[in-house]
């Protein structure tokens, strides 16, 4: 058999390392800030781009798709140019791969902050970015795939099923969410509404979870940690099970985001039961996993790669069992829209995703250098402020999540609210949020550390960017040989293998889409809800460009509690115009749905001028630009058009007399705000806002006094 | 070796603040109410909790190669183990080893653990449960009925209260003048009303209360009335839900004692003059 000579591509996998490290650094460095904001909200010293809403999604956009996305990367062309015995089919599309990326998440670093955002949690980034990340999400496939079918190794090996898999519904999922009008080159609405869009989002947002976060990551653990720990994998026929009932069960769990919400009752218990169902194929990952380090957990103990890995894969496993209990009902009761999803979700990323990235990132520069690690010591450091700093955020948060939602639901024995002021529940959690910046703090200083190793690492090195190697060429034998079983035959054949997966992820989406799209009856409409004014449509673009939503629900669920505090519970009818929807999903503030006449507009403009004035303590920063600039409302035709096209009835021609009834309507406001004292024109933004914030949730109470009448 | 000392204390100190402010934060929410029905759900998940622990704690320790420890324990056991666990020992592993190899990663053709089954299946069968019982039997509460049913039960207790006479009878409200109830409701004042009609009453957003001017009138009934149910269109939200009767009872009492105090910078009178009659006289 003749051996060809070839080499792999070290350059590209270096480079998104390097990328790895530093938008890692970036984005926990942002995530302290916006920890540290929520018990010291001066901190984003009366700037737009420094606050909280702004910046949050800046730090989940950077965390999961340049930190994570990067580590992906790096640890794919690592492993799969190896086990194809082939280099990447193009390192023209590997570099456009890379510098795309790179621009991408420049780009989201820019117009994040700057405001300009579609709202749509972990898919913020506005229409063009959309596409960019689109094109370069095909030149990786068409890259990986290529690799795969000039490889010279007869059948892929498990890593490859998950990346194809990861590559496969990545695509479905961000095509399918991102689905959406323009308005103009950085504005656009969604084309579903209300709670067709709050379906459509968690399927995705769930999923995002599921295979930018996992599927990738299993592939890597099947590659990393049999190689740092020198030992075969435990299961083959485990691995076929848990990968193909993992990637099967996920896609259908994304309406457990959604409990207790005006999503019809069918769909979240469809939400509930794939997610108890899920623990298992989850868990067949980990434990294939740390059964391959039978026979090696000595090594474990002085090897601080391998002391990486296995907390990564405990955590994964902690947050694979914790998910699903929060997806049954009476337990989801109490953690929604608390901090304990926030324990829940950086369990998941500071242990499995962070720690499986270092330990990767610990074996791999040694072996691209050509030398050994620079400093077990500070690896093993590493390892220590890591662990400490989970633990700090998880605990703490756990502990602020279930205070918190207790004394939402508390009754004071002559039966009203015992903590009717909502600022009083965020008060009592304040010394948690100062724990857990701690915790962040300790983590990021872990990760500082790891940076001067690595650093260190390269310098003693020598750099290698063309590994050469030789292999036998793949003799092509297509004939499905009597002995292989189905699976092994597949395993040999790229194309049919990511049809199938396409098959298999594609069947929970459409089962939940079509009935809850095509069937009235799970929306039943309400006839008094209307569409919003002119004026409330620029105050919710506001309301959307500072991402309040980032901390305030729009959701009342239906709980004595909840109608106690906020009123009626929502219904899906009143959503029906709600391009995009604003949900949220976390009430560091409270919810805002019945928010509409509760409150005088003077009420609301000191508000958003010092919230501690009207709630001493308040730990909502302060928003006095809205006061300053000036409402632009250029816009406005267009943003009436592209709704009409998306289904909302503005009558015709409406867009020509948009202008006029907003001037009318900031004019009566600005009259109010006068009377009250406050000088105000009518051409402040905070006009708009306030109008936006009077109007939410009335509809019904109009309707509900029509008929009483 | 001197680092990790100081490694290790500086961990526990953190450590000792992290449980100290746990505690302190347990104690101040433990103070008020009875305990709720959620609380037995968290009580619930914490068992959950202890049973993932051993079972992780099986995976850790029950496995591998310290397998030679467990000869003292009964062939039984052994067995039970092979049920649950069935691993194959790690000696004899070469017999299951697969003939490929990728990138010289080798695969074991290990059997798939029973326990894993086990939990597999079992979450398939609830599932079904779970979907029969919530949509076909309709036996299992869907969230209206759920929350009509909490309603209900609501209902029910305020009927018990007003029976027992901790509810307010408001048709023969009179105004509290004993100091307590005046102490507490300034207490209630100073905590909710003074970001509309600032500390002195005098009015800001709110209307001056000082005065002789009422837009809703000035009696203790009315002053009840409107804090109780609010004056939405003008910004005064209803406490209805906040204040519990007795709270405001007392709040309203205490402030037609504010009445003629003339605090600096009051707010221009609005509404008509009220002449005090019934809350003076006593009724």
């Amino acid at each position: 058999m003749e051996l060809e000579k070839f080499s792999y591509d070290n350059k590209i996998v270096k480079n998104f390392a390097i990328a790895t490290l530093i938008w890692g650094v970036v984005g926990m460095l942002v995530g302290l800030i916006i920890a540290t904001q929520l018990f010291y909200p001066a901190l984003n010293l009366n700037i737009p781009w420094l606050t909280f809403g702004r910046i949050r999604p800046l730090h989940t956009n950077a965390v999961i798709f340049a930190f994570v996305g990067n580590a992906i990367f790096m640890g794919i062309y690592y492993s799969l140019q190896r086990l194809c015995k082939a280099r990447m089919f193009s390192d023209l599309l590997s570099n456009i791969h890379f510098w795309g990326w790179q621009l991408i998440i420049v780009a989201a670093a820019i117009t994040l902050p700057l405001g300009i955002t579609t709202s749509k949690e972990y898919a913020e980034l506005e229409w063009p970015i959309d596409i960019a990340i689109t094109l370069v999400w095909v030149a990786f496939g068409i890259n990986m795939i290529g690799t795969i079918i000039k490889r010279r190794e007869s059948h892929m090996y498990v890593a490859i099923w998950f990346y194809i898999a990861t590559w496969v519904t990545v695509a479905v999922l961000h095509i399918v969410n991102s689905i959406e009008l323009p308005v103009s080159f950085l504005k656009s609405y969604p084309i579903y509404a209300g709670v067709q869009d709050a379906l459509v989002q968690w399927w995705y947002g769930h999923n995002a979870v599921a295979f930018f976060l996992t599927t990738p990551y299993l592939g890597m653990m099947y590659y990393y940690l049999p190689k740092a720990a020198n030992r075969p994998v435990y299961s083959y026929r485990l691995s076929i099970l848990h990968f193909w009932s993992l990637i099967f069960l996920y896609i259908w769990a994304g309406p457990h985001h959604l409990l207790y919400s005006a999503l019809p009752d069918w769909v979240q218990s469809l939400g509930t039961v794939f997610s108890i169902m899920l623990i298992a194929p989850s868990w067949g990952g980990m434990i294939n996993g740390l059964l391959t380090l039978r026979g090696a957990w000595d090594k474990v103990r002085t090897n601080p790669i391998l002391k990486f890995m296995v907390v990564a894969v405990t955590a994964y496993g902690m947050a694979t069992f914790e998910g699903p209990m929060l997806s049954l009902k009476n337990v989801n009761a109490i953690a929604h829209f608390t901090d304990w999803i926030i324990a829940h979700v950086h369990v998941g990323a500071l242990g499995w995703n962070g720690f499986l990235t270092f330990g990767i990132l610990y074996w791999l520069f040694p072996r691209i250098y050509n030398t050994a690690l620079y400093s077990k010591k500070l690896a093993n450091m590493h390892f220590w402020l890591g662990t400490l700093g989970i633990v700090f955020y998880a605990l703490s948060m756990w502990w602020s999540g279930i205070t918190q939602s207790l004394m939402w639901k508390e009754f004071s024995p002559l039966g009203t609210l015992q903590y009717p002021n909502f600022l009083e529940t965020v008060l009592q959690i304040i010394p948690m949020y100062i724990i857990r910046a701690t915790g962040g703090l300790l983590y990021f200083t872990g990760i500082c550390l790891g940076v001067y190793n690595i650093v260190k690492t390269a310098k003693q090195g020598k750099f290698s960017a063309n590994e050469n190697t030789e292999a036998p060429a793949l003799i092509k034998s297509s004939l499905h040989s009597e002995k292989e079983s189905k699976h092994r035959w597949l395993e040999k054949k790229p194309i049919q293998f990511a049809l199938l997966s396409l098959v298999v992820i594609s069947i929970g989406g459409i089962v939940e889409f079509i009935p809850t799209f095509l069937i009235k009856s799970n929306i039943p409409t309400i006839a008094s809800v209307r569409p919003y004014t002119p004026l409330e449509l620029e105050g919710r673009d506001l309301y959307i460009r500072e991402a309040c939503n980032s901390c305030h629900s729009q959701l009342v669920r239906p709980f004595r509690s909840e109608t106690e505090r906020y009123g009626e519970y929502s219904k899906a009818g009143e959503y029906v115009y709600e391009h995009p929807f604003l949900w949220g999903s976390k009430r560091t503030g409270p919810d805002l749905w019945r928010e509409g006449k509760k409150y005088p507009n003077s009420w609301h403009y000191y508000h958003m001028e010092n919230p501690s004035s009207m709630s001493p303590k308040s730990i909502m920063p302060s928003y006095p630009w809205l006061i300053e600039n000036k409402l632009d409302y250029s816009d406005l035709e267009s943003k009436i058009i592209t709704l009409r096209k998306l289904g909302v009835p503005y009558s015709a021609d409406y867009e020509n007399l948009a202008k006029d009834e907003l001037e009318k309507q900031a004019k009566q406001i600005a009259i109010d705000l006068q009377r009250n004292g406050i000088a105000a024109d009518g051409t402040e933004e905070i006009i708009a806002l306030i109008a936006y914030l009077q109007r939410l949730g009335t509809d019904i109470k109009l309707n509900e006094l029509t008929e009483k009448k | 070796m001197l680092f990790k000392t100081k490694f290790l204390s500086l961990s526990r100190t953190l450590l000792m603040m992290f449980l100290f402010s746990f505690i302190s934060n347990m104690a101040t929410q433990t103070q008020g109410g009875e305990l709720t029905k959620s609380y037995y759900d968290i009580v619930a998940v914490a068992l959950i909790a202890v049973v993932l622990l051993i079972m992780f704690g099986f995976l850790y320790f029950g496995l591998g190669e310290e397998i030679k420890r467990e000869k003292k324990f009964a062939l039984g056991f052994q067995k039970v183990k092979g049920y649950i666990v069935g691993l194959k020992p790690i000696e004899k592993e070469n017999d299951i080893m697969f003939d490929h190899a990728y990138d010289d990663i080798r695969e074991l053709d290990n059997k798939i653990p029973p326990w894993f089954n086990y939990l597999f299946y079992g979450s398939i069968i609830f599932s079904i449960f779970y979907m029969i019982n919530y949509h076909i039997l309709s036996s299992g509460d869907v969230q209206a009925t759920e929350y009509k049913e909490e309603l209900q039960f609501a209902e029910m207790q305020r009927i018990e209260l007003v029976k027992s006479g901790a509810l307010l009878d408001e048709n023969t409200l009179t105004a509290l003048k004993d100091a307590a109830a005046i102490k507490s409701g300034k207490e209630i004042f100073l905590k909710n009303c003074t970001v509309c009609h600032t500390e002195s009453g005098a009015g800001l957003v709110g209307p001056n209360l000082t005065d002789d001017y009422w837009i809703h009138g000035g009696g203790i009934k009315d002053i009840y009335r409107v804090i109780k149910e609010g004056v939405p269109n003008k910004g005064m939200i209803s406490w209805n839900q906040q204040l519990n009767p007795r709270q405001i009872q007392e709040v309203s009492s205490f402030i037609l004692t504010l009445r003629g105090t003339n605090p600096s910078n009051p707010k221009a009178p609005e509404g008509v003059l009220y002449v005090q009659q019934d809350s003076l006289k006593g009724m």
